[in-house]
């Protein structure tokens, strides 16, 4: 990064991207706390296909705390010297994230990640095979390309993929829309001979599902919150739904314009909430109402970014009668796994 | 970073601005059924937009060609016509064209705005009137534009009330046919009292000559035809080889600026002549005597030789993205620099070039591609946005950076 560069990028992106790059995740945790998650859910370390777990759901509970706190600073005086580096903010106000994260996963252990276990457990329940790489999952670099760290995406792009086929990998399923994306579209560009086979959980899903009775456990109505990367990027817009539609009890209402490729962003994108957290929050606030105007119970989405936002939308709304849950959490309770 | 904290405060002022984003979210819901509507009723646009970018594709790789053929075809329709490599360039000769103590009327143009031309002929001493009711909104509350088609988006009806009556000394109510009405009368003699009148051009036939304007209140009919002379900037990326070419460009900027079809599309070539006594061709009949182009470059043509970013110079200034921008649905205009959301950061580096603005609107860029899925010309802002933040991390790449 040039000196010029370093005055004009954001400084909450550089935090991140400094993260990826030295301690291969989002926030700069240790990897064994990520992986935490599925350790009684014995999956095998090795395998030729693996699900890939991504950072977002791993540090959900970490990123909400940080997420929360930068939103309180945006908004308060302190805010009005934004943006500056938040490793600034700490040392200015005696904050220890690291710790902070520490305690925060250690207390809800349980809870974080729920829909990753529900992933597995409804994978593993339709006979799908596939392994875990746990502490060995390396950091897809996503985020580094939106920042525009093309070297050091590419770099990692290049450990990435060294990774995998040293590990035996041959096919991947992803579960965050982002990750998924990078590994099926970003990555290939900047490795010769890329030759692993990327899915995502909801297509793994829908060519399993056969003819498989699913019931949700009560009767609802549910809108469907399509990500910017599934729906736009990836362009898995029916896919969600057909599961959805499979699903005897629920009942799937839409918005009348914003669904599918014309779904409105959460305003997390690409690092966004980063850099204007509380505009970040603005813009969930004015999804969530979109979301909300359905008649919907429960919101459903499949993307951690997105679940974040969402629930912090309808907190600022004082809406404590919608839920937002991950499509993985939705099958799994209606297979009843 | 003080750019960027001056920049973030004017969005979240923005952003709390309850008047905007009601007005915002009017605009976008009209604008949504709106072109709906006219979608549904001309549905060979879709098909016509794919043309569209095929055309635009090509005659952005050809702009100096196009341009040199264009000046040729207005100088055979004796108009005269300019080739300005800078907008430094540009101003110099509009300035020369209109020397001081003039009365100009107006149409609105992004590629004025662009350039600072308003201000550039009130500082040389002339009295100019913005023609375009938003336009003249803006200018009147000494604002800046807010939305490419609609530049006083952001401005409710009682806010103009309480400036038209500031305006014209009485009580005007808020009431939007008495808006437009007291709009029509404060400018109706100027038109006729006017030494110059001045346009950009939506699109240009380069084998022609000839200009397409599109409007709807008729304000550039009247100050493109009223006055003795007419003078026109244009972005080169306006150029397309053909007359055909030029209508097909037309219509789906109107279609997916919201309209089925405009009131009127005027088509200008050369300055008002004829020959009626005696076969003798004599300028200056009822239209304007002297009719002058000026195709400014400014960056374009430095602009087209970026592979991914070139895409910024399809653009047929529409506005349609706009309209499916989250962040510009609550904060307008203040989101952007001369041109707005997204694709207006590549014209804060390549055009402004102003790297600091360029970088805080692509770091407020969403990258979520509501925008692409909109564009008629299927300009993939988002991928432009990452490439203005490599060139910005890299520190090198185009002229600017």
């Amino acid at each position: 990064m040039s000196r010029k560069a370093k005055d004009l990028i954001p400084p909450g992106l550089t935090y991140i991207a400094d993260n990826i790059i030295s301690k291969h995740n989002i926030l700069g945790e240790s990897k064994a706390s990520g992986a935490r998650w599925a350790k009684d859910l014995n999956l095998p370390k090795r395998a030729e296909t693996i699900f890939f777990a991504g950072c977002g759901y791993q540090y959900t509970s970490g990123l909400e705390s940080l997420s929360s706190l930068i939103r309180r600073m945006d908004k308060s005086v302190i805010g009005a010297e934004l943006p500056m580096g938040i490793a600034g903010f700490q040392k200015k106000l005696g904050i220890d994230f690291a710790g902070m994260y520490r305690k925060v996963l250690a207390r809800d252990k349980g809870s974080d990640a729920q829909p990753l276990r529900d992933a597995v457990r409804v994978l593993k329940d339709l006979g799908v095979k596939f392994g875990y790489l746990a502490d060995e999952e390396p950091c897809c670099g996503a985020l580094l390309h939106y920042i525009g760290l093309q070297k050091e995406f590419a770099r990692n792009a290049q450990e990435v993929y060294g990774k995998l086929k040293s590990l035996g990998v041959k096919r991947i399923i992803g579960i965050v829309p982002s990750c998924t994306y990078t590994l099926r579209n970003l990555i290939p560009n900047c490795v010769d001979g890329y030759d692993l086979e990327v899915k995502h959980f909801s297509e793994v899903v829908l060519e399993n599902m056969g003819s498989r009775e699913l019931q949700f456990p009560r009767e609802v109505k549910v809108t469907y919150h399509d990500s910017c990367q599934l729906a736009r990027y990836l362009g898995l817009i029916e896919e969600p739904r057909q599961i959805l539609r499979a699903i005897k009890g629920i009942e799937l209402v839409e918005t009348d314009w914003t669904k599918g490729e014309w779904a409105t962003c959460c305003g997390g994108g690409g690092g966004f909430e980063a850099v204007f957290p509380e505009l970040s929050q603005i813009l969930a606030v004015n999804r969530a109402r979109e979301l909300v105007e359905t008649g919907a119970e429960i919101i459903v989405t499949h993307c951690p970014g997105c679940i974040m936002q969402l629930k912090d939308g309808l907190k600022e709304l004082k809406n404590g009668n919608v839920e937002v849950l991950d499509l993985a959490q939705i099958v799994a309770m209606a297979m009843e796994v | 970073m003080s750019i960027f904290t001056d920049y973030k405060k004017e969005i979240m002022d923005a952003a709390h601005n309850e008047r905007i984003r009601i007005a915002l979210s009017r605009a976008i819901k009209s604008y949504r059924s709106n072109t709906n509507s006219a979608l549904k009723k001309f549905p060979h646009t879709i098909k016509m937009a794919e043309e569209v970018r095929e055309i635009k594709e090509k005659a952005i790789g050809e702009m100096e060609k196009l341009a040199q053929q264009a000046c040729e075809a207005i100088e055979e329709n004796k108009g005269k016509a300019y080739i300005a490599k800078t907008a430094d360039e540009a101003l110099k000769i509009i300035t020369d064209l209109v020397g001081t103590g003039k009365l100009i009327v107006k149409g609105k143009s992004m590629t004025g705005e662009e350039i600072g031309l308003r201000e550039h002929l009130e500082e040389q001493g002339n009295q100019v009137y913005e023609t375009d009711l938003g336009e003249f909104i803006i200018q009147k509350m000494n604002s800046r534009p807010m939305h490419i088609t609609s530049p006083a988006i952001h401005v409710p009806k009682e806010d103009v009330a309480r400036l038209f009556s500031r305006i014209t000394g009485e009580d005007i109510p808020p009431d939007i046919g008495v808006l437009v009405a007291t709009a029509r009368k404060l400018l109706r003699e100027k038109y006729f009292q006017a030494d110059i009148g001045m346009s950009g051009a939506n699109v240009v036939a380069a084998d022609t000559g000839t200009l397409f304007l599109i409007e709807n209140e008729g304000n550039i009919r009247l100050a493109t035809g009223a006055p003795p002379v007419h003078i026109a900037l244009v972005g080169m990326e306006k150029l397309v080889p053909t007359f055909g070419d030029a209508c097909k460009v037309a219509e789906v900027t109107w279609r997916y600026a919201n309209y089925t079809v405009p009131s009127y599309v005027s088509l200008v070539s050369g300055p008002s002549k004829t020959g009626d006594i005696e076969k003798v061709t004599t300028y200056g009949a009822h239209g304007p005597r002297e009719f002058h182009v000026i195709f400014m470059d400014d960056g374009r043509t430095e602009l087209a030789q970026q592979p991914i970013l070139r895409q910024a110079l399809y653009c047929l200034r529409c506005g349609a993205c706009l309209y499916e921008c989250p962040v510009f649905a609550v904060t307008a205009g203040y989101f952007g620099d001369k041109y707005f959301a997204g694709i207006g950061a590549v014209w804060a580096a390549a055009v402004s070039r102003d790297t600091e603005r360029a970088a805080a609107v692509a770091y407020t860029c969403l990258t979520c591609g509501r925008c692409k899925i909109r564009c008629p010309v299927q300009i993939d802002t988002p991928e432009m946005i990452v490439e203005i933040r490599r060139l910005i991390a890299e520190g090198a790449g185009s002229p600017s950076f």
